[in-house]
């Protein structure tokens, strides 16, 4: 099944929460931290549901934890099928990643070594999770700062091959691409040229700080230049896709994370749109 | 090293007091010569304590402003080492904070295990789900005979405190930037609740946050009025109490349900019997 055509959107956060809903800005879909909308009341989850009367919304977690060796907490598959339910996204997402722990969260996108052991683990769970919620799940490549020794395969390889074997979608983070390139040294075009085409559900565009030694993924400024250039080989190689920016720390006003989406939809018409109408 | 075994190095390595031995790490971790496995370790390590004790901030601000940055770090630190999130939301991670301020006092200041409790709280029911309130009208429809053994449902926005200290005006200094003056000793209670999407608390007398509490618990009308007996007009007291509890939204559902059997061998004690009569008046 094709994913849905939903052009460009935003992350939206508790600080955009009244201007969002004041000044209806030009986005075609948000995307919400699955998480901070589980709770069954309070604002949060009002305002998610005025939002979702208005545009698409896209589910999106922190806390699944794919590929911890701990059983799925009930709680959580719980909360999550209520919230589904209830907000009918567009999409679900979350990270390829671990981050439970002998019945304990440690809160962080944590990275797996690619190895078979890992890759049997990790598409079982895909399973039980799509079989849960009834519908596909996506899973984002993560910005990762170490590797292991155990590793038999990249990053893109495993994914790729998670996707094939389990039907899961890939969320692909142009950023953290960039972000792990830098960090471990590899080429970011070879990671592109490993996603299969037809398996990209949607893209993130983010900003991340240079720590001198390391690029870390902190989502507190603009889209970097360099992240807008891979943006662009993106494109050119999986061709129109959903675009998200996120925006989480040290937020602009809701216009600024806006204008980004609007520059995205610029860029993408500039590579996708510009070259038809050189051949006409 | 099987996935299990990784995990559980992974674990140890970022939520450690301290750094485990690199070549330890080194066995198990793929570095760079200008970034070691210890070092990017090292960043996972940082953020672990980043996000936590900001989830942490964010739900204690009045304990922050309190303790300053440095001793809620170290607050944080000891914390975290004896109570990891259990939750899927980092912002549950502070669950068990007053509980944890009650086993390790600050023996200068005991009483900041109840502003931490009242803060929690607060957190607590801003999350809680909607209800609606129910008005007088709810009271006219029942059947009088049955208005001693009627039982209320009240807000699952409301909880109700008993605290060792009355925190309330050291949650107001802070609140206002005021120097927090010394801990106020002796048992006090408050209610917290939500209205709308706003967070209240307020001071509430013991025998009215042992009403709600025998409320929240099922009790019967008649229990509940009982709780007032002290006062020198028990059925006034208990009748203003239901008004106000009915005034603030803190009512959902009034249920006639027949008491236990051991209740119903308890005869109503006949002094708070007119607060029910004046409620039945009032509402009906």
């Amino acid at each position: 099944m094709p994913f849905p055509s939903l052009g460009h959107g935003i992350g939206l956060r508790t600080r955009h929460f009244a201007s969002f809903l004041a000044e209806r800005p030009p986005v075609d879909w948000v995307e919400a931290v699955t998480e901070n909308f589980m709770a069954p009341g309070g604002r949060p989850i009002a305002v998610l549901e005025k939002v979702r009367r208005e545009i698409p919304v896209v589910l999106h977690g922190v806390s699944l934890a794919i590929g911890s060796v701990d059983p799925i907490p009930e709680r959580y598959l719980a909360d999550l099928e209520r919230l589904v339910r209830r907000i009918q996204p567009a999409l679900v997402s979350d990270h390829l990643c671990w981050g439970t722990h002998r019945g304990h969260y440690l809160h962080d996108l944590l990275p797996l070594p690619y190895t078979e052991e890992a890759l049997a683990h990790v598409v079982s769970r895909v399973q039980e999770v799509q079989d849960r919620i009834g519908r596909r799940l996506l899973l984002e490549n993560p910005s990762s700062y170490v590797g292991f020794k155990d590793s038999t395969m990249v990053e893109w390889e495993f994914l790729a091959e998670l996707s094939r074997r389990s039907g899961c979608g890939i969320l692909l983070d142009v950023n953290n691409v960039y972000v792990s390139a830098r960090n471990f040294g590899f080429d970011p075009l070879t990671y592109l040229d490993g996603i299969p085409a037809d398996r990209v559900g949607y893209f993130h565009l983010a900003g991340h700080s240079d720590k001198g030694k390391y690029l870390l993924d902190t989502h507190d400024g603009a889209v970097p230049a360099a992240v807008w250039d891979l943006y662009r080989q993106a494109l050119r190689r999986f061709g129109r896709v959903p675009t998200l920016v996120e925006w989480d720390d040290r937020i602009p006003p809701l216009e600024e994370v806006v204008a980004e989406s609007r520059r995205a939809a610029a860029v993408e018409a500039e590579v996708l749109v510009a070259p038809r109408r050189l051949a006409s | 090293m099987t996935l299990a075994e990784t995990q559980a190095l992974f674990r140890q390595a970022i939520t450690s007091p301290s750094p485990l031995p690199e070549e330890r790490l080194e066995a198990c971790f793929a570095g760079t010569p200008d970034l070691p496995a210890a070092e990017r370790i090292g960043i996972y390590a940082g953020m672990y304590r980043s996000r936590l004790g900001d989830a942490l901030r964010e739900t204690f601000p009045k304990l922050l402003r309190f303790l300053g940055d440095e001793r809620f770090a170290a607050l944080a630190e000891d914390y975290l080492q004896r109570h990891p999130s259990e939750h899927h939301d980092v912002g549950q991670v502070g669950r068990r904070l007053a509980a944890f301020l009650r086993l390790y006092p600050d023996p200068d200041r005991p009483d900041l295990a109840d502003l931490a409790e009242l803060e929690w709280a607060r957190q607590e029911v801003f999350f809680a789900p909607a209800a609606k309130p129910v008005g007088t009208e709810a009271f006219a429809g029942l059947d009088p005979a049955a208005f001693a053994r009627t039982a209320l449902v009240l807000s699952p926005a409301l909880r109700i405190l008993v605290l060792d200290h009355a925190v309330q005006p050291l949650w107001r200094r802070l609140e206002d930037g005021d120097p927090p003056g010394p801990p106020s000793p002796g048992a006090s209670a408050l209610a917290v609740w939500r209205s709308g999407f706003d967070v209240f608390h307020s001071p509430l007398p013991l025998d009215e946050a042992v009403a709600l509490e025998g409320a929240a618990s099922g009790d019967p009308l008649a229990r509940i009025c009982a709780a007032f007996s002290g006062r020198q007009d028990p059925a006034g007291a208990a009748h203003a109490a239901l008004s106000s509890w009915l005034g603030e939204g803190w009512i959902v559902a009034v249920a006639d349900r027949l008491p236990a059997r051991a209740d119903r061998k308890r005869a109503e004690p006949a002094d708070v019997l007119p607060a029910l009569d004046r409620m039945r008046l009032a509402t009906g």
